[in-house]
């Protein structure tokens, strides 16, 4: 398991190697910053077999900053062949309604889970 | 000269309304020690202004409504002050300022910063590129272009972008002359909300 964390948030790569696990808020100020985490998301991507699951639920804010890593992540997984990504993410959270459909725009295969 | 206005025209609203003003001196500290206190400044306007908004019927709906806009206020204050203290020039005085209006029907999140002749171009000139285009579309051109090699040159253009698109505020700037540092600069970028568009908010 891989973790990286802050005052404010932890990012955590899970045992299986292909979930990775988002909690508080990610306000950091810019590409080299957010760089560890976009190396820890590609390394989910490295067995193609395998479903990729990013869970937001616990991610309660996320600057444009932090959209931007996303959307690096995303294109960098819909130009792999054949990768399944999935989004978990929750309703009751307002950024993950109004933005992650805009990610979807980028790689339409992408699943969001919303409950 | 007189200030050059982009967006809507009424920067600063004169009807009767709430406000608050923080203001922080680019000189007490550098930037990197400074970041923490922009989350911090805007969970606190996100927090204040769902004190002033009235009850609207069920408890549910209420509550729902009330973190909807505490977020969006949230969200826009950050990425407003993020932008202030990227861009701020540094070496002289000029305060960097968050501003918050409420209205019965709107609200209004504004940032001010100090900066260079050639900064201000720049950001004129992106500006006038966003102007009348299509939000949506130019915000998927943003994505796809920040996994280029160089994606720090999109970063605060998407905040903008994000503002408009996801969150359907209506921005507007405002470029004018500093009275004190007259080579400078003091540009006022605005947000306004209007609370029918938002989401659990009754139209």
């Amino acid at each position: 398991m891989k973790n990286i964390h802050g005052e404010s948030f932890e990012v955590r790569l899970e045992e299986d190697g292909v979930t990775v696990f988002f909690k508080g808020a990610l306000r950091l100020s810019g590409v080299e910053d957010y760089a560890p985490i976009l190396e820890m998301l590609k390394e989910a991507l490295t067995d193609p077999a395998a479903p990729v699951v990013l869970d937001l639920r616990e991610l309660d804010f996320l600057n444009s900053s932090g959209i931007t890593m996303f959307s690096r992540f995303v294109i960098e997984a819909r130009d792999r062949v054949g990768v399944n990504l999935q989004f978990l993410a929750s309703e009751s959270v307002p950024w993950q309604a109004r933005s992650l459909k805009n990610l979807q725009r980028l790689m339409p295969s992408l699943h969001i889970c919303l409950s | 000269m007189t200030a050059q206005i982009f967006g809507f025209s009424e920067h600063r609203s004169h009807a009767r309304c709430e406000y608050l003003t923080l203001a922080f001196s680019p000189l007490s500290a550098p930037l990197r020690s400074r970041w923490r206190n922009n989350g911090l400044s805007a969970d606190f306007l996100g927090d204040y202004v769902t004190t002033f908004l009235p009850a609207n019927g069920s408890e549910a709906a209420d509550v729902n409504r009330q973190a909807e806009i505490r977020h969006a206020v949230t969200y826009i204050a950050n990425e407003l002050l993020e932008n202030a203290m990227k861009y701020h020039e540094h070496n002289v005085n000029i305060p960097i300022r968050i501003h918050l209006e409420l209205t019965s029907d709107h609200i209004v999140v504004s940032a001010s910063n100090g900066v260079g002749g050639g900064q201000a171009l720049c950001y004129k000139t992106f500006v006038e590129r966003i102007q009348d285009k299509d939000a949506g579309e130019l915000l998927v051109k943003q994505l796809e272009e920040s996994s280029g090699s160089d994606p720090s040159s999109t970063i605060s253009c998407l905040g903008l972008l994000t503002m408009m698109n996801d969150y359907g505020a209506e921005l507007g700037w405002m470029f004018e002359v500093n009275p004190d540092f007259t080579e400078f600069m003091t540009v006022t970028t605005s947000a306004v909300l209007p609370l029918r568009n938002l989401p659990g908010v009754p139209a």
